[in-house]
């Protein structure tokens, strides 16, 4: 149960983290956020299938 | 008890920090810092968040049940927007008018479909070329013939073939017009739906031909002309070579506007990024927003170069400028040079005749007149160093003002302090009757020396090494 708690705690930075890397990478102009935005998707994907992983252990 | 994140108080503490900062150093050029490294806050924000639950996790502390809240993301949703239109305005890329985010996803899923298109028209010999709403890459040369050709291919953006052998048909290519006007229209507005097209086109026109261009973007490459050039784009590329006539372009985004050998004038407007001209023979003005390098080089008569908060003119130029955001350097010039800001520039001017004028706010000036006599110069600025490198045997009258800083003297005993005129600043003044020279500066250090104008500054040490002012120890006074 701890891990799963984890898991929803940690999603936010992590999220957080990317987006700001995604925007960085926009500014040095090697490749557009409009091309890269759906990385965020996925990674929200990930999480909650880590998520129902958790729940399902418990 | 609900514990709150650390990162908020943090967060305060550097934003109040970043302020205090601007207020320490007024040369500080925050919002550029801003514009640029705005991301970097997002990743140090989640990084110091994700450190501060693992740490929490690791003393088996209660975990939040959201490691970001709702109204974070708000402000992080606030942050993005700010950044993205700070970059945008600052002009450091150009994605934001551009692009946006690409919710089509053309780029992604669409596949591209060719069609070649062709045309030609009889033409006299000075015919005016119109090229219609266009989007795409055109090369025009200029030939000794009586007729515009025009050959190369439509690419079709899109999903399915059948869409994009509409979207051509739609469009229909033409090349219409008289003997003396031929209209090239690529017609890629007509087209519908979810596609985009753009033309490659490769363009044969007599040589005394001019052209006028309007588009959404694309790449303009023209040579071998001598007529004129004008050009209205949102987003273009231009390369001009051999020019004979005007060139007039209007731009709302362009990578780099190159020109090179233009017998008439230029005149640039709008936003873009780099500029490179050389040796043009008519009068150039820039006026605008133009974010990346900007070059000249052998321009004949007078340049004007304005942005919104800044105005260098020199009436002309033999050697080089070089203009990149907050820095500017240029030498041989020919005056009367004066240079305006109500921002904070680095001027490096090498080798400049005829008056100088200087009026800004902050930076670190730098100036190396050349050839004598000396004429008249004048700096103003609010804050920055200011340094001034006389040759030896310069005739002139100058005075330099400081309110907080030092004046070191460097030139030797014809010039001497006078500390009690202005309060608790200093004032440097005398000469041997010749041009004024008139430095003044509110806060920061002016520097007097003896030096030519060499880009080597050891060589031109060297150089007057004999002379009995150099020989002299520098006068330097505490403040």
């Amino acid at each position: 149960m701890t891990s799963d708690a984890l898991v929803t705690a940690i999603r936010g930075p992590i999220l957080l983290i990317t987006l700001g890397a995604l925007m960085a990478l926009d500014q040095t102009d090697r490749v557009s956020f409009g091309r890269t935005w759906p990385v965020l998707l996925i990674l929200f994907g990930v999480f909650k299938l880590m998520e129902r992983a958790g729940a399902r252990n418990a | 008890m609900k514990r709150g994140s650390l990162v908020g108080p943090l967060l305060l503490i550097g934003i109040g920090g970043l302020f205090l900062a601007r207020n320490v150093f007024p040369d500080l050029q925050l919002l550029d810092y801003l514009a640029r490294y705005w991301p970097l806050l997002l990743i140090l924000w989640g990084g110091l968040r994700l450190l501060e639950i693992l740490i929490w996790t690791a003393t088996a502390k209660p975990l939040p049940a959201q490691g970001i809240s709702g109204g974070e993301w708000v402000l992080v949703i606030f942050l993005c927007m700010f950044g993205a239109s700070l970059h945008a305005v600052r002009g450091f890329s150009t994605w934001f008018p551009r692009s946006g985010i690409e919710l089509g996803g053309l780029e992604v899923f669409g596949q591209s479909f060719e069609y070649p298109v062709s045309g030609e028209a009889a033409t006299s010999k000075t015919p005016k070329i119109v090229l219609e709403s266009f989007r795409g890459n055109a090369r025009i040369v200029g030939a000794d013939v009586q007729m515009v050709k025009v050959a190369g291919r439509n690419t079709v953006r899109s999903l399915d073939q059948q869409a994009a052998e509409r979207a051509n048909r739609e469009a229909g290519f033409e090349v219409s017009g008289d003997a003396n006007q031929v209209v090239i229209r690529a017609n890629q507005n007509r087209i519908s739906g979810n596609l985009r097209m753009t033309a490659d086109l490769d363009i044969t026109v007599p040589k005394g031909a001019s052209i006028t261009a309007r588009g959404r973007g694309g790449d303009f490459d023209i040579h071998g002309i001598t007529g004129s050039v004008e050009i209205d784009s949102d987003n273009a590329s231009v390369r001009l070579e051999d020019i004979g006539g005007e060139v007039r372009a209007e731009l709302r985004g362009s990578d780099i506007v190159r020109a090179l050998n233009v017998q008439g004038g230029i005149e640039l407007k709008g936003r873009g990024s780099d500029i490179d001209l050389q040796n043009i023979q008519g009068p150039v003005t820039v006026n605008g927003n133009f974010s990346g390098v900007t070059q000249f080089h052998n321009l004949a008569k007078p340049l004007r170069f304005i942005t919104a908060y800044s105005e260098f003119a020199v009436e002309k130029l033999p050697g080089d400028v070089r203009i990149a955001i907050g820095d500017l350097s240029a030498s041989n010039l020919i005056g009367p040079v004066r240079f305006t800001s109500t921002r904070s520039w680095d001027l490096r001017l090498n080798n400049f005749s005829n008056s100088l004028e200087i009026n800004q706010n902050g930076g670190d000036v730098d100036l190396r007149p050349g050839s004598l006599p000396l004429a008249k110069i004048d700096v103003r600025k609010r804050t920055g160093r200011i340094e001034l490198a006389l040759p030896a045997a310069a005739k002139f009258d100058l005075t330099a003002t400081t309110n907080q800083g030092e004046i070191s003297n460097d030139f030797g005993g014809i010039l001497t302090f006078d500390p009690g005129r202005h309060g608790r600043g200093r004032s440097l003044h005398g000469g041997n009757g010749g041009a004024t020279v008139n430095l003044t500066t509110d806060r920061g250090d002016i520097v007097v020396r003896t030096g030519l104008a060499s880009d080597s500054e050891p060589a031109a040490r060297a150089a007057e090494g004999k002379t009995p002012a150099a020989s002299k120890p520098p006068v330097q006074v505490e403040q």
